[in-house]
């Protein structure tokens, strides 16, 4: 057994290193295309994170109409406790919106804003993210009620880009992946030509099938590692660099709230490793499979 | 040791190779395979070497149906043969000890086997001193010899030679013969194809005689022509 592994060891190695220009062309194929689908995975992933957190934050700003009557106001809050829909609500008077203001627009915005052209508001939580379109819907149009708002479409804006993002990437990842596999095929393909002879030999000899092509699946299988091993550290550095940014960005960003946890990171760093491993895999089996004829 | 029963082959392109062979060569016998070119010598050999299947018939060798052999089985059969053919096929980056252990090596064999049977074998074909040598350093018989020696280091039961003096001279070709003979008599059954008529002719052995396909000859110390009563060979 030892002489086995150390036989294949041998034999791969000394494969890698004859076609060695073509085998460093397959490793940094893979390990673009495997950056690129790590890089989806992540974007996906972070996604996923940020919709968690505005879902956990979302608000229905019920804007009162500037000239609503302190009983239309007091209508439509007592109205807003008793919908089975809303968790929770607070009044929001015009001075407190206008110092809210003052934080969210730029100052030229700002200073043609007047305290008393500002609405005042209702802030309600819905019990669940989805119950804001009812609110909305049940408030639009009622007496002192200027317009019933909440974040959805912003965020379904933003889940969109992402989303386009995420599939463009991954399109350009799987066609650089079937690049890396055929590049893979055809370093494996190279070194059956360069070894026929060698082939030959063993076949006379009485070497088993397995024998022979272990070293080829072998050659295939670290070219995948290889490369998805430099993807990884790739995806690990953005991460890494992308974690020591944020720490200056204010929580409710988007770059923030999509950061990805250390677990979150090392499962999408695992399935690019998995992917690389397959690619390899794929590439030496067809080659062995339609060129080495044992 | 080995079995042809009513063994039949064709080619894709029409060609009898052999045309309802029936033969028997006992354990430890030496056989002349002759015949001109296209006779089924190569055929013959390539069917025991289970490099190819018949269309008809039954071919034993060592106890064992290798037609109906199982191919995962194929590699296991061919330990027990040995092969020599007219180009060597030596691997030209490996040195002589190399090419033999090379041999030992690809079918599992312990470091501990290789380097107590290769000094061995390289011995016996005479080759010790030239161990760290490349075949490009080499003869063509001294090529040959290494050849020999990586077919005969697991000790098979059958050693096949494919016109193993074709491309040497008549004297390296007695050498080679010699040696040939030598691991003969150390009980391995030998199936030599070859057009040498004067190593044929001074070794009378058995000679196995092929006309495109068909079993023409088997004589006992035998020559390479068929002899007439005046003693000439035709």
């Amino acid at each position: 057994m030892a002489s086995f592994s150390q036989y294949v060891v041998k034999e791969t190695t000394t494969n890698l290193w004859r076609n060695r220009v073509t085998t460093v062309a397959a490793i940094f194929t893979v390990m673009v295309s495997l950056f690129l689908v790590g890089g989806s995975l992540i974007l996906g992933q972070g996604a996923s994170n940020a919709e968690i957190k505005w879902q956990q934050g979302t608000l229905v700003t019920v804007w009162m109409a500037p000239n609503a009557t302190s009983q239309e106001i007091n209508a439509i809050r007592s109205q807003l406790d008793s919908f089975p829909y809303v968790h929770d609500c607070y009044y929001q008077t015009q001075l407190q919106d206008y110092e809210e203001a003052k934080h969210l627009l730029t100052a030229t915005e700002f200073s043609v804003l007047k305290p008393e052209a500002i609405p005042s508001s209702i802030r309600c939580i819905p019990n669940q993210p989805q119950d804001a379109q009812l609110v909305i819907k049940k408030f639009t149009g009622q007496p002192g009620v200027l317009i019933p708002t909440a974040p959805t479409q912003a965020l379904k804006n933003q889940q969109r880009t992402i989303a386009i993002a995420q599939w463009s990437v991954l399109i350009i990842a799987s066609v650089l992946l079937v690049s890396s596999a055929v590049l893979i095929l055809n370093t494996i393909r190279m070194a059956i030509f360069a070894r026929k002879r060698e082939v030959a030999v063993m076949k006379l000899v009485g070497a088993t099938n397995w024998f022979i092509r272990v070293p080829f699946i072998f050659e295939g299988l670290l070219q995948g590692l290889i490369g998805s091993l430099m993807a990884g550290g790739l995806l690990w550095a953005g991460e890494w660099f992308w974690h020591s940014k944020s720490v200056n960005w204010a929580p409710d960003t988007l770059g923030s709230q999509m950061l990805l946890t250390s677990w979150q990171l090392v499962w999408c760093e695992l399935v690019v490793i998995f992917l690389g491993m397959v690619i390899g895999s794929i590439g030496s089996a067809i080659a062995i499979r339609r060129f080495l004829d044992v | 040791m080995i079995k042809l029963d009513h063994v039949t082959k064709t080619y894709k392109n029409g060609t009898i190779a052999l045309d309802d062979v029936s033969l028997e060569i006992e354990k430890g016998e030496f056989v002349f395979l002759v015949g001109s070119s296209g006779s089924g010598k190569t055929t013959f050999l390539r069917l025991l070497l289970r490099e190819e299947l018949p269309d008809r018939g039954t071919i034993w060798e060592a106890g064992r149906d290798i037609v109906n052999l199982p191919k995962w089985r194929v590699p296991y059969l061919r330990r027990n043969l040995g092969c020599v053919f007219q180009d060597f096929r030596l691997l030209q980056n490996k040195t002589v000890f190399e090419n033999v252990a090379f041999a030992l090596e690809v079918i599992g064999r312990p470091k501990s086997v290789i380097e107590s049977q290769v000094p061995q074998v390289l011995d016996l074909v005479g080759l010790s001193h030239k161990r760290d040598n490349l075949p490009t350093e080499l003869s063509g018989g001294e090529q040959q010899r290494v050849a020999i020696a990586r077919a005969f280091v697991n000790r098979p039961l059958i050693l096949l030679a494919d016109e193993p003096t074709g491309n040497l001279d008549p004297k390296i070709s007695e050498g080679i013969m010699s040696l040939l003979d030598r691991i003969n008599k150390t009980g391995t059954t030998v199936v030599m194809a070859t057009h040498d008529k004067a190593l044929v002719d001074r070794m009378r052995l058995r000679v196995i005689e092929l006309d495109r396909g068909h079993l023409i000859r088997d004589q006992q110390r035998g020559v390479y022509g068929i002899e007439t009563d005046s003693g000439a060979q035709r």
